[in-house]
């Protein structure tokens, strides 16, 4: 099913998500903040303020680099899908951890000063910005937190309607901005001068496999994109094709479409629910409707429509058979536009 | 396009999927957990600075120089400070003593605080107002100095108050903006030799003819750079008043 604007819904799996979440945050806390100082042999102990501010700088860190991995791993393997279920929740955890971060550093770094304005203390106490060493790497994270309170900010679904689909998608693209001022900021500044390299190790770890996975789903794409041309274009053998299911395929123009077997009669519609984006062709047919596997919006998968009282559209696409191989225009109809399902030959899928 | 269990966030979740995202929430929080362990145990030590509160409040005597942040030489000191012994002066916060101290340049003082102390590096956070600084009477020598050459020095040019323990770490990059904002406020900066300089491995660093740091070292504070300039012993500490023209990054 498929709902309007509701302030929060909560169920079961969101429950589970967000305890699983917060287990994690607070045992990284807990061991960083309360067990690794008494393992580390210091002759004094780091300054309360500075160790708390590393603590949550570094968790946010690691949450940001999750939440960036959770999007290729789907689409390697669709049984991670549920991680993405709940992860604006995650997301708007992450600002609240590095926000705790920033406030450590504001109290500290930067007050005590004849000047009692610790922002304007953060912006002209180092301006060495034509350098690398010693460049403000402070200026990173702020534009990471800045992206980020953006996030966090647009996150509920009022921001998705208000917006539009397309448009707050584009919006949420800032997490990559985020990530990489992110990277940049402990680059230039933690790590240089940090002797001990687990820590490095650690970091640039995290960011380069946040990178190859991106890396590697970008290139199988492109090169079923590649193989493909014209207005019309092959998408699937009508083989290929299983009952409830979908096959995705990138189009030239950059879209990706969900064609579906259903009741032995071929559709396809845009592979974005227009919810979330979410991928609608790793979902599959629930009660004679395409579910998607994100939030479980549903569409009639022959109209792109949601079952009434829901009004969400999405596009469809006219189908061809050539032979046994199953052609899609390029150009999507407008969303909600009935399409005449294809019917395969007998015994073709 | 499987036949593996279709997770609907609103549905049970399905059996071998429950087992799948099971296995997934431990690693996760487990991941979470080695994490912290690695970045919390590798930090590096931050080094022996602290304030000595286990001192308790220190009070001497002794003659006030500006050269130009403000030293004292001990002339009548106490149980952990010898007459002899020279050292800085730094007010609460990230505030210098400057102005407090320039009337009494060249005069006898009596000086009180909490002792700051970093290995052989140590100085005085003062009281408040006249309490922390104020003029004494008596009789007392006049301050000499000893110019000690052209030197070519190795290190780091830091906040000394940080460095000295209000902060640990206190210096390095990572400290840099916070170390500007202290010498902003005339706190005496300090540089850290990376070799002993007869003996000294921490010096007062100004500018050249005892004038304040330049703005140009400011770029510099907190890596490690090579540097030419003065060195003239004060009492019992090594001022080192850098060239700013020599200034450069240590490869």
């Amino acid at each position: 099913m498929s709902v309007k604007y509701i302030p929060v819904q909560w169920n079961r799996s969101k429950w589970f998500y967000d305890a699983v979440m917060l287990a994690g945050v607070l045992l990284f806390l807990a061991i960083f903040l309360f067990a690794a100082p008494g393992l580390v042999g210091h002759e004094r102990p780091i300054s309360a303020q500075i160790h708390n501010a590393r603590a949550f700088g570094a968790c946010a860190f690691v949450m940001l680099s999750i939440i960036l991995c959770i999007g290729p791993l789907a689409r390697l393997d669709d049984r991670f899908l549920p991680m993405l279920y709940n992860r604006r929740h995650f997301g708007v955890m992450t600002v609240f951890v590095a926000l705790t971060h920033v406030s450590f550093i504001l109290n500290w770094y930067f007050t005590f000063s004849p000047n009692p304005s610790e922002i304007e203390n953060l912006l002209r106490a180092n301006t060495s910005y034509s350098q690398i060493g010693g460049f403000p790497f402070e200026t990173f994270g702020i534009i990471a937190l800045i992206c980020l309170l953006i996030l966090a900010a647009t996150s509920h679904d009022f921001w998705l309607k208000f917006l539009t689909p397309p448009v707050w998608k584009r919006l949420h693209y800032l997490a990559y901005l985020a990530y990489a001022a992110l990277v940049g900021h402990v680059v230039l500044g933690i790590l240089q001068d940090q002797r001990n390299h687990a820590l490095t190790v650690l970091f640039l770890g995290l960011a380069f496999l946040v990178v190859a996975l991106h890396l590697v789903v970008w290139l199988r794409e492109r090169a079923e994109a590649d193989a493909k041309g014209g207005a019309w274009t092959h998408v699937s053998s009508t083989k290929d094709l299983r009952e409830g299911f979908a096959k995705i395929a990138l189009l030239p123009t950059g879209d990706r479409v969900a064609i579906f077997l259903h009741e032995g009669k071929v559709s396809a519609i845009s592979n974005a629910c227009a919810h979330q984006n979410g991928p609608l062709g790793e979902g599959r047919i629930v009660d004679c409707l395409v579910t998607c596997p994100w939030h479980g919006f549903q569409y009639d998968v022959r109209t792109g429509r949601s079952p009434a009282p829901f009004t969400e559209r999405i596009p469809t696409y006219n189908l061809r058979l050539r032979g046994d191989l199953i052609e899609v225009h390029t150009d999507p109809n407008p969303p909600g536009t009935p399409v005449d399902p294809l019917t395969l030959p007998e015994g073709a899928a | 396009m499987n036949d593996r269990p279709f997770f609907v966030g609103y549905l049970p979740i399905p059996g071998p999927l429950r087992l799948f995202l099971g296995a997934i929430a431990i690693l996760l929080i487990a991941g979470f957990g080695a994490a912290g362990y690695v970045a919390g145990v590798t930090q590096d030590d931050p080094g022996s600075g602290a304030f000595r509160f286990d001192y308790g409040r220190q009070t001497v005597t002794g003659v006030v120089e500006l050269v130009p942040y403000p030293i004292v030489h001990v002339v009548e000191g106490n149980d952990r400070i010898d007459p002899g012994d020279t050292f800085m002066m730094t007010a609460g916060g990230k505030s210098g003593v400057d102005i407090r101290a320039e009337p009494l340049s060249g005069q006898l003082a009596q000086v009180s605080g909490i002792v700051l102390e970093r290995g052989d590096l140590y100085m005085i956070q003062l009281r408040g107002g006249t309490n922390g600084l104020q003029a004494a009477d008596g009789a007392f020598p006049q301050p000499e100095s000893e110019p000690l050459g052209r030197w070519r020095l190795a290190g780091e040019i830091c906040d000394g108050k940080c460095l000295a323990g209000a902060m640990r770490p206190g210096r390095g990059l990572a400290h840099k903006a916070c170390a500007n904002l202290c010498l902003l406020g005339d706190v005496p900066p300090i540089f850290v030799s990376t070799q002993p300089v007869i003996g000294d491995e921490f010096l007062l660093v100004t500018g050249p003819d005892a004038t304040r740091l330049p703005k140009r070292a400011y770029d510099f504070v907190g890596q490690y750079v090579q540097v030419e300039g003065e060195i003239t012993r004060h009492g019992s500490l090594l001022v080192f008043a850098l060239d700013p023209e020599t200034l450069e990054l240590t490869p």
